[in-house]
């Protein structure tokens, strides 16, 4: 049985002037069952009050659709349940509810959101086994997930962002959406769903001279293997776990960072490799990156670190700069599911001087912090070592 | 351009010399004086570790293998001028 790693990636910006977005996206990994449910809902209007119907739609057709409960049901409960709009005397939300199995088997219902699209390597499929189900406007697909497979999903904010400009008057063209979405796949084949996501939504919101004329979402959902990465991070707290630790890392299968000076040093003199350091690679504010063969990254620790954690809750993602050392990391962490971080508990007496001119934290507590953010807010699986 | 590189500075990246001034230091090839510009080239290592020597203060700076503590770009500058 041929079974993937699901990866889920969204981005979502709001119509122009409004302060949250009226669409929404929702996921669940049923993990004893072996499937996972999402939903895509577009409320009418913006704002608030669109923002209110496209959750309770999502919510109640991720739970129906968890419950294996029939697609009329669901949709009938949902129309009886939305408040009507006091200015328009309707009440309506569109979606998109994806079941996936974990062996690829996929059902896709779609209900006045723009059609889906498969991406099978860099080209879109044309999946004929659409077909209407009793209720009316809902199209239910199914096909057959394959490793490497694409599912992306929309709201209309972005098929027509930049509606009305002289070069695109009816919005970005179906087929140049595809061509763009084809463009970046090519460019970088294993994209990660969320960066796919960020790309699609930035845009559609540059088509819209970025003043969005409505909610934009676009949802990427990934079938590939998971992959791994180890960060390792600080020195052992005894010595002799040197060789263990490095022994460890050079084991490993995936992509590996070094974070910490002391830490790179170990690697260097155990492996007898040297470390190039790329003095003018910091961003200003942090120590620059450095080399060692074999090795993905290697950054310095503790200042990075937090600023990885920091930007990690805070700080939208498609504006971090992910060129500099924490972008760096961060991205790595995007681009792979599993994370193992293995950290060396030996303090650092230099940084405990209360004369330095920042607080240096402890490297333990950033690491459980930053283990949190990904477990919880990206859904990465994570394992934490210490030596 | 065909003159020789004489001086070698090596610049700590270390998590202590960056927030004690190390951070500024790799601007130092665009403060040099005309005189030494062909001379010098700046490059980075890895914490070495001096910072755990209680009576040294950091940043650390090496110039061709030769540790100075506390360095700055006119600390720096006058060194070499002092070699030249």
């Amino acid at each position: 049985m041929n079974n993937y790693f699901i990866e889920i990636g969204n981005k979502s910006i709001q119509k122009n002037g409004q302060e949250v977005c009226g669409d929404v996206f929702m996921s669940r990994k049923l993990q004893e069952e072996g499937r996972s449910v999402a939903v895509l809902s577009d409320g009418l209007g913006s704002g608030i009050k669109a923002n209110v119907l496209a959750t309770m739609t999502a919510s109640m057709a991720l739970n129906f659709t968890v419950e294996n409960q029939p697609i009329e049901r669901c949709a009938q409960s949902i129309r009886n349940t939305l408040p009507v709009d006091n200015d328009r005397k309707i009440n309506y939300s569109t979606f998109t509810i994806l079941d996936i199995e974990y062996d690829g088997e996929t059902t896709i219902l779609e209900y006045g959101n723009p059609q889906f699209l498969v991406f099978r390597n860099i080209n879109p499929l044309e999946l004929n086994d659409t077909r209407e189900s009793s209720v009316s406007e809902l199209e239910i697909s199914h096909f057959k997930a394959q490793k490497e497979d694409r599912i992306i999903l929309f709201s209309d904010g972005v098929s027509q962002s930049g509606m009305g400009r002289a070069d695109m008057p009816f919005g970005w063209d179906w087929d140049d959406l595809k061509d763009f979405i084809s463009h970046q796949i090519k460019n970088d084949p294993q994209i990660s769903a969320k960066r796919l996501s960020d790309i699609i939504v930035n845009r559609a919101f540059l088509n819209d001279s970025l003043k969005a004329k409505d909610d934009i979402t676009c949802s990427v959902i990934y079938f590939r293997d998971p992959r791994n990465l180890i960060i390792c991070t600080g020195p052992p707290y005894k010595m002799d776990r040197d060789k263990s630790m490095v022994k460890t890392l050079s084991d490993f299968n995936g992509a590996k960072i070094i974070c910490g000076g002391t830490t790179a040093q170990i690697v260097s003199r155990e492996l007898d490799k040297e470390i190039e350091v790329d003095i003018f690679s910091g961003d200003g504010d942090l120590p620059p990156v450095s080399e060692i063969e074999g090795f993905d990254l290697v950054t310095e620790g503790i200042l990075t670190l937090g600023r990885v954690s920091d930007w990690l809750e805070n700080k939208n993602t498609s504006k971090i700069d992910y060129k500099g050392p924490a972008g760096k990391i961060i991205e790595l962490f995007f681009k792979n599911d599993i994370i193992n971080f293995l950290v060396g508990t030996r303090i650092n007496e230099a940084h405990q001087d209360p004369a330095l001119p920042v607080e240096l934290e402890i490297r333990r507590n950033v690491v459980k912090k930053i283990a949190k953010i990904l477990d919880e807010k990206y859904l990465k699986e994570v394992h934490i070592q210490y030596i | 351009m065909t003159e020789e590189i004489k001086y070698k500075v090596k610049i700590c990246t270390g998590t202590l010399c960056h927030v004690m001034g190390g951070a500024e230091l790799p601007a130092l090839e665009d403060h040099l004086p005309e005189n030494l510009k062909s001379k010098v080239i700046v490059k980075g290592m890895v914490c070495e570790n001096y910072c755990n020597e209680t009576d040294l203060k950091p940043p650390f700076v090496l110039i061709n293998e030769e540790l100075m503590q506390e360095a700055s770009i006119e600390k720096i500058i006058q060194f070499i001028q002092n070699c030249e």
